[in-house]
This record gives C-alpha cells, sequence and structure tokens, in this order.
C-alpha cells in the first residue's frame, strides 16, 4: 500500500486530455504489479490492458501468479507495488466491496450463491428492495431478478431456492447478480471446470453477448480450445512476469503453451541431462513383458476411454495440462477411484479395484498429489508414517514389532537422504521434499512393483526435486515400473514413453526419442 | 537462565542430528510429556485436597473416590478410542442405563449371572455397532449418529424397564462386580486397571491402535495407504459400546438396580476427561492412560468439594472452569504460552 503511494496520481490525462478514437477504449490497465509473500514473489511486474467489450484470456501454469493477480483485481489482495486503472482511472482497492462498487465483480469455481436462499434473493443479496423503508418489495426484486436473468439468457423461476439447480444454472445467477450491480468488468475463474459440455457452449453464447453488451471479460483458463474459440487475447503469465501478450487471431494455442511452460530448463534434471551430465531418462526402458493393461478405461467427467499397456520396468510419463485427467488416470490405477467404465487387468489378470486397498495387494502404490490432504499422518512419526501400508508385515498376531519397524524405517531414512533427527519425529514439523521421501519409502517397504507418481515433485525444493528423479529412477533401476502422471514438460520429457492426455484422451504416445529436447512433440498436443 | 523458568526443561536439552540414543531418549522424554504434566497436576489436586480436608487422605475416601471414578473410567476408554478417530460417541450414557436395565430384567427372570453379563454386553456391543455402521455406511456425522442412538437407547431402556426402577438381589452378581476382592483389590478397581491396561498397550503397541490414530490424523491417506478404515472405524464403537455396558454392570452392581435414569450426562464427563487427558476432538492425538487421569483430576476435584462442603451448583461451575483450565493446559499449548511468556518477560537481563 505504501508503495502505491509512489505512483502519482495520473487519472487527468486518462479522462480530460482523451480524444475520442476509433480504436477501443481501454477499460483496464495494469502497469507493473508487484506483491511478495513471505518468501515467495508472487508477482514480478505484470502490466496488459484490456480494451473495453472485449475478451481477454488470462493463462498461465500453477504458482505462474494467476491466482495472486485475481485476489489483487477483486480486492482481497493489495499490490506492494504498480498501478490499476479503470477507465483511465487510478483505483486502490480497500476489499473486496470496493472492487465491486468500482465495477469488478469476480466469479470463482467455487460458487458464492446461497444455495438455501431464492433466485431472486441471491441476486440482490446485501440489498434487497424494500418498500416504505421496512419490508421487502418481493414483487419488484422478482421482477428485476428476472430481467437481469434475461440479460444473460436464462429463464429460471426466481422464487425457487438457487440449491435446487444446476451449477450451468447457478453459474447463471452468479452473472445475472454481477450483471445487476453494474459489472464492468467480470473475472471469470475458470468457470467451465465444472460444466459439461453442452452448457460450455451456452455459457460461451452469454459470455459473447455480454461482451457485445460492452461488459470486459477477464476469462481465466487451462483449456487451449477454450482461450482459441472465445478469446480475443490472451496474456500468459509466468513466474509473476507477463511471458506473452498474443492476439488469439494472430497465434497458435502452441505458442500460448510454450510461453506458459517456457525453456527454462535451466539447473534441472533436462538440463543437466542435455549437457550429458546425467542420464536424460529416468528409467532403463521397458523389459519383456506387459504389466498393467487398460481397455478403454473411464471415469465420467475425467477420464475418457483410456487404453495402454504398461510394459514392466518403464517409466510411463501422463503428460497433460492441469485439469487434462492425467491425475485422475493415476488414480484409476492405484485404485484410488472408481471407474465408471472399461477394463483394467494386472499380469493378464482382470482386476477390479474397489479400494487402494485392492491395488496394493496387487503391488501397486500411489504418490498422491496433494501430500498434506492425502499422503501422511501429520503427527506420526516417520517410521509410522513409512510401515503404514506394511503393518501385517510389520506385526505377529497384530502386535506392532517396533524395534524391526525403527530399524527399517532408520534404513529407509539412510537410503533416501531424509533430513529427520530421528525416525519418531512428526512428519508434519519435516519439508515438502522429505515427507514425499516418507511417502515413497511406505511403498519401497511395501515392495511395490509399479509406482504411481501424481505430480511428484509439486511443492518440493529444487534440490528434493532432484532427489525425487534419482530415487525415481533407481526405483525403475532396480526393475519396478513407474508411472508419472505431470504437468510438466520437463518431468514428461524424462520418462521412456509419454502418453499426452487432453480432456480426459490420450491424445498422442511418443517415445522418448521421439521427443525433442524442447518438448515441443509434447507441447504441440497440448490443448 | 530462561530454562529454570520454562516448565518444559526436557525440550533445551542438546540436539543431537543422528539417530542417536540421546535423541531416542530425548523423543520418548518428549512423549512422555504430557503424562507426567498431568500427573503433575493430579498431585497437586491431591496436595490440595490433604490442606483443605483431613478426611481426605483416608483409606475410606481414596476407596470411595477410585471406585467412585472406575465406572467413568471405563467410558472414558471407549470414549478416548473413538475421539482418536476423530468421533465422539454421545450414546455411552444412554448405553450404560440399558445395561443396569437389561442386567436387572435377566436376573429377575432367574438367568445366572454369568449368562446374564455375557447377554448384556452382547447387546451394549449391538448398540454400538449400529453407531459404526450409521457412521461408516450411512456417513453420518458421528455426532448426530451417536446423538439419535443416545435417545433410541434411552427410549427402549424406558419401554422395557416399565416400572421406575427394578431391584437386583443376585448376590453372585452383586459379588463379582461390587463386593467382591482379588488380593485386597476391588473388583470394580480390577475391572477398570485391567480396560486401562488393554487399552494402553492396544494404543500403542497394535496395528489396531496404530491405524486407528492414523485414521484420526488422516483418514484418506490411511484409506490411501490400505487400512482397513471402515472396518477398524465400526470396531471402535463397537468397543465403545460394549466398554459402556461394562460400565453399565459395575454401575448395576454398585446401586443394585437397574433403571434408565441412571447414568445421565455420564457421557459428557468421559468426554471431559478424554479432553482433559489432552487428546484432540480433531483425533488423531493422545494416549489412553492420560484419559484414566483426566477422570481423576475430575472425580477428586468434585470429591474435595463435597469434603469441604461446596453445594452442588457451585461445583458444577467450578468444574466447567477447570475442565478449560486443563484443556488450555493440556491440548490447546497452554504449557508453551505460558513458558514462551515467561522466557520472554523474566530473562535474566544482561550486563550492558
Amino acid at each position: 500500500m505504501s508503495a502505491n503511494n509512489q505512483v502519482p496520481v495520473a487519472s487527468a490525462p486518462g479522462i480530460a486530455g482523451e480524444p475520442p478514437s476509433p480504436a477501443p477504449e481501454l477499460e483496464l490497465e495494469l502497469e507493473g504489479i508487484t506483491k511478495s509473500y513471505p518468501g515467495v514473489k508472487a508477482l514480478k511486474g505484470v502490466s496488459f490492458s484490456v480494451g473495453r467489450g472485449s475478451i481477454h484470456a488470462l493463462a498461465g501454469q500453477n504458482g505462474a501468479g494467476k491466482s495472486t493477480l485475481v485476489k489483487i483485481l477483486s480486492g482481497a489482495e493489495s499490490p506492494d507495488s504498480g498501478s490499476i486503472r479503470l477507465g483511465g482511472e487510478l483505483q486502490r482497492f480497500r476489499d473486496p466491496m470496493d472492487a465491486q462498487q468500482a465495477g469488478i465483480h469476480t466469479i470463482y469455481q467455487e460458487l458464492s450463491l446461497v444455495p438455501s436462499l431464492s433466485v431472486a434473493e441471491n441476486i440482490f443479496l446485501g440489498k434487497l428492495p424494500l418498500r416504505s423503508g421496512a419490508a421487502v418489495d418481493w414483487q419488484r426484486m422478482q421482477a428485476q431478478a428476472r430481467i437481469a436473468l434475461d440479460r444473460v439468457g436464462f429463464d429460471l423461476d426466481v422464487r425457487r431456492p438457487v440449491g435446487s439447480y444446476s451449477t450451468a444454472e447457478q453459474q447463471a445467477v452468479e452473472l445475472a447478480k454481477a450483471l445487476h450491480k453494474d459489472a464492468r468488468i467480470l473475472l471469470l475463474d475458470e468457470p467451465t471446470s465444472t460444466l459439461p459440455m453442452p452448457d460450455v457452449e451456452r455459457l460461451f453464447t452469454v459470455l459473447r453477448s455480454l461482451s457485445e453488451q460492452g461488459v470486459t471479460l477477464l476469462y481465466i483458463s487451462h483449456r487451449m480450445d477454450e482461450l482459441f474459440s472465445l478469446c480475443d487475447a490472451v496474456t500468459v503469465l509466468r513466474d509473476g512476469v507477463n511471458a506473452a501478450d498474443l492476439k488469439t487471431a494472430s497465434s497458435k494455442p502452441a505458442d500460448v503453451v510454450t510461453a506458459m511452460v517456457g525453456k527454462s530448463l535451466e539447473g534441472s534434471i533436462a538440463d543437466a541431462a542435455l549437457r550429458g551430465e546425467r542420464s536424460p531418462r529416468l528409467g532403463p526402458g521397458p523389459r519383456e513383458g506387459v504389466i498393467l493393461t487398460t481397455r478403454g478405461l473411464s471415469e465420467q467427467g475425467y477420464v475418457d476411454e483410456v487404453s495402454f499397456d504398461l510394459r514392466a520396468g518403464e517409466v510411463l510419463g501422463l503428460a497433460g495440462l492441469i485439469g487434462s485427467g492425467q491425475s485422475e488416470l493415476a488414480g484409476l490405477i492405484a485404485g484410488a477411484r472408481k471407474r465408471t467404465s472399461g477394463e483394467m487387468s494386472v499380469d493378464g489378470q482382470a482386476v477390479e479395484f474397489r479400494a487402494p486397498r485392492d491395488a496394493i495387494r496387487r503391488g501397486i502404490g500411489l504418490l498422491p498429489q496433494d501430500r498434506k490432504a492425502a499422503g501422511f499422518i501429520p503427527d506420526m512419526g516417520v517410521a509410522g508414517n513409512i510401515t503404514l501400508a506394511s503393518l501385517p508385515q510389520f506385526s505377529r498376531l497384530s502386535v506392532i514389532q517396533s524395534r524391526r519397524e525403527r530399524s527399517v524405517a532408520a534404513d529407509m531414512v539412510d537410503r533416501l537422504g531424509m533430513k529427520v533427527s530421528g525416525v519418531t519425529q512428526p512428519l508434519k514439523t519435516l519439508s515438502g521434499g522429505t515427507q514425499q521421501k516418507a511417502i515413497l519409502a511406505r511403498w519401497l517397504v511395501r515392495q511395490s512393483r509399479i509406482l504411481v507418481c501424481d505430480e511428484p515433485t509439486r511443492g518440493v525444493d529444487v534440490g528434493a526435486k532432484e532427489d525425487m528423479y534419482e530415487l525415481i529412477r533407481e526405483f525403475a533401476q532396480a526393475g519396478g515400473t513407474v508411472v508419472v502422471a505431470s504437468s510438466e514438460i520437463t518431468e514428461a520429457m524424462m520418462c521412456d514413453r509419454v502418453l499426452v492426455m487432453a480432456r480426459g484422451r490420450v491424445v498422442a504416445e511418443l517415445d522418448h526419442d521421439d521427443i525433442d529436447p524442447a518438448g515441443n512433440a509434447i507441447l504441440e498436443r497440448f490443448a | 537462565m530462561s530454562r529454570t523458568l520454562s516448565p518444559l526443561p526436557q525440550r533445551s536439552g542438546t540436539p543431537s542430528p543422528s539417530i542417536s540414543i540421546g535423541s531416542r531418549l530425548r523423543g520418548s522424554a518428549l512423549r512422555a510429556l504430557p503424562k507426567s504434566y498431568l500427573i503433575l497436576v493430579l498431585l497437586a489436586i491431591l496436595a490440595i485436597g490433604y490442606y483443605v480436608s483431613d478426611d481426605f487422605l483416608t483409606f475410606r475416601n481414596a476407596e470411595n473416590v477410585i471406585t467412585a471414578a472406575s465406572i467413568v473410567v471405563v467410558l472414558a476408554i471407549g470414549q478416548y478410542f473413538v475421539i482418536l478417530t476423530g468421533g465422539i460417541d454421545l450414546s455411552v450414557g444412554s448405553i450404560l442405563a440399558m445395561s443396569t436395565v437389561l442386567t436387572a430384567l435377566t436376573l429377575q427372570a432367574g438367568m445366572p449371572a454369568g449368562a446374564s453379563a455375557v447377554f448384556v454386553l452382547a447387546c451394549c456391543a449391538v448398540a454400538g455397532l449400529i453407531n459404526g455402521i450409521l457412521v461408516v455406511w450411512l456417513n453420518i456425522p458421528p455426532f448426530i449418529a451417536t446423538l439419535a442412538m443416545m435417545s433410541a437407547v434411552k427410549g427402549f431402556s424406558y419401554i422395557i424397564q416399565s416400572t421406575s426402577l427394578i431391584e437386583i438381589r443376585d448376590q453372585g452378581f452383586i459379588q463379582v462386580f461390587s463386593r467382591g476382592s482379588i488380593l485386597g483389590i476391588r473388583n470394580p478397581v480390577l475391572i477398570f486397571i485391567i480396560v486401562a491396561v488393554v487399552a494402553a498397550l492396544v494404543a500403542k503397541y497394535t496395528t489396531f491402535g496404530r491405524s486407528l490414530y492414523a485414521i484420526g490424523g488422516n483418514p484418506e491417506a490411511s484409506r490411501l495407504s490400505g487400512l482397513p478404515v471402515a472396518r477398524n472405524l465400526i470396531v471402535t464403537y463397537t468397543i465403545s459400546g460394549v466398554l459402556a455396558g461394562l460400565a453399565g454392570l459395575v454401575a448395576a452392581a454398585q446401586l443394585r438396580q437397574g433403571s434408565s435414569l441412571i447414568g445421565v450426562g455420564y457421557e459428557l464427563d468421559a468426554i471431559a476427561a478424554v479432553v482433559v487427558g489432552g487428546a484432540s476432538l480433531m483425533g488423531g492425538k493422545g494416549d489412553p492412560l492420560n484419559a484414566v487421569i483426566g477422570v481423576f483430576i475430575l472425580t477428586t476435584i468434585i470429591n474435595i468439594m463435597n469434603l469441604v462442603g461446596i453445594s452442588s451448583e457451585p461445583q458444577l461451575l467450578i468444574k466447567g472452569a477447570v475442565i478449560i483450565l486443563a484443556v488450555f493446559l493440556s491440548s490447546a499449548g497452554g504449557v508453551q504460552r505460558i513458558s514462551g511468556f515467561f522466557s520472554k518477560h523474566f530473562r535474566r537481563p544482561q550486563a550492558a
């Protein structure tokens, strides 16, 4: 906030000195926005501008700074420095109410409606129209709610509770609510992530008509086809700065993806590999025989008819932008999720995993993506976490053999280079990388044959990242088979074979040798 | 010098970087810490009791306190396991009452004492099993499922009881569950000691105990690690039901009657004891022996107040205050905060 004061208040030229120009007026201008959190510089100077009534996309990987930018624009956070102009006027939002009063409305993935209140009440939430100063003027409210809904092309019974409508309809209510409050700019944070396909088309129609009505839209999405069918321009963020500003009419999806992913391989294993310092591959390549097979494997809404053979001893990459189905596919293989159709077999035997237990019995272990929510027991010690999946092997007549447990855990601590003060140290007190190693150790102790890693290096620091790759390599070298689901291109490039996924489908299968050093072979197929 | 002011001198022990005997000792000292700290609280209360009443430290009074506590201890241990998984069991008071009524009825009908006890425990196990099924299969939050069970079981007891109370005259039964003693230890006390020791061993050394800590700490990670989450949860609620039934047998023998009015509010005493004992209602933390100490802390305070003639209304008030204080100290990080406060404000001034 203090840094904001250094910016000269320059609302005058924008308004006074503006000659009527044929070019579209700029509705939103961001200039050098920075924002730091303790230990992280989330935004390092983001600048872009959006013309009135245009649809502007904001793209970027996780951690690129998108969500921070959304928070700043919606007034939830204030920037450390930089300026925001709305129609040429300098803005400084103290809280989300401020931003809304200025006309910026944000529609989050998780809708912020009250399910038990009626559609009309939701639209008017916070300022119900009153009659003679006291009673709610229901008739006026309902009539105006209908008008607001009409603007987004929906005809709903405004007296019914919002919770009784579908996601798409609720989204329409949220849009109507924003419009009713005279929104000039709508911030849409991945609005299609929860929508079924036909509703996506309908939403786009609504958004296009809003843009024609002069509402400016800032559209956040990972999905290339959406960006290109809906938006006029794209700003790509990477590591807190603008990585590219493109007009969709004159660019290709691959340009956006390249900008998102970047070519900064410096310091990574891939980089080391390119310079010949290390093996370029995580795996030694497949041996004879197929260990796991899927045919038409599907989970409605996430994974669509995926068929592949997992060969013994290989490291198979499932690559895709976030939300392309690779995580869910990994979960299906490991029994953590339930398939809706399709078949799967292990060692040629048809299997049905009703729970992770069933997959574990077949020798499959999962490194979940969200370590904290699904990976470990926070108050339990390192040893307890490591033996969690092998308790029967560490007990006789259900009594745990603690001495053996501790010595095996201590071995693992040494082997994986975990930085701990003792095997009873609670896992929650350790770094992300060490936690991840403990979960890996859990499957090593269980003697799993197939390791399914879902974003194995998310949220771990650079050093631990290298360690994880080395451990995966060792596991593969020792005869294990690995599946790596990842949205990181450098990670996918290290696999023996890569299945590229988009919208739940496998769109390409690439061998390690088919992938060029820049990873373009994978990038081109992202969508 | 801040070390002498700190109530946790063990923490400032020299850290050892590798897995040495030193760190192992430090680790076990840390694990033992909340327990020893609770014992200190109990000793302090005993000292207060000794100071304020001449009758307090007598054999007779001690026997009274321990016998009174034994019923709640058995309840609290069942409750402890449920709370360990992140759940709660509000039905134990009602199940205890049902146990007394069923005991009285079956004994009245001429069933032998042993058969009656087995039958009653089986019935209570079924009640606990239903709790578990409601929580696991029907996905009803434990608070609601067991609240409903509490009401249903109470209603069931009223119906089968039909009169206001049923006397128990079976001397064999009374002997086993109340009057008898082995090696000078009264049977109810023996029962609670056995239950507590078995619970402590189960919690610490068995795969079942370990998996309860895991389920309470992170149910999804437990599921992904292949632990039988659903089965163990159902077993836990069943155990809580059985222990409530066992507490009911002791209560029935002590009061020589069965009545649906016995045990009202006992579930809350059990929950209070468990949290005073340092367990977290979020699950995954604690020690069953601490729950036992929790029961004794609360029972002893009530006993002292009775001895000095504080009437029952202010007793409730004081009991509430004690629960808040104890929970603040044991599980809300009060000890650390106080020691932090002291080391911040009363550090010996450095020579300037």
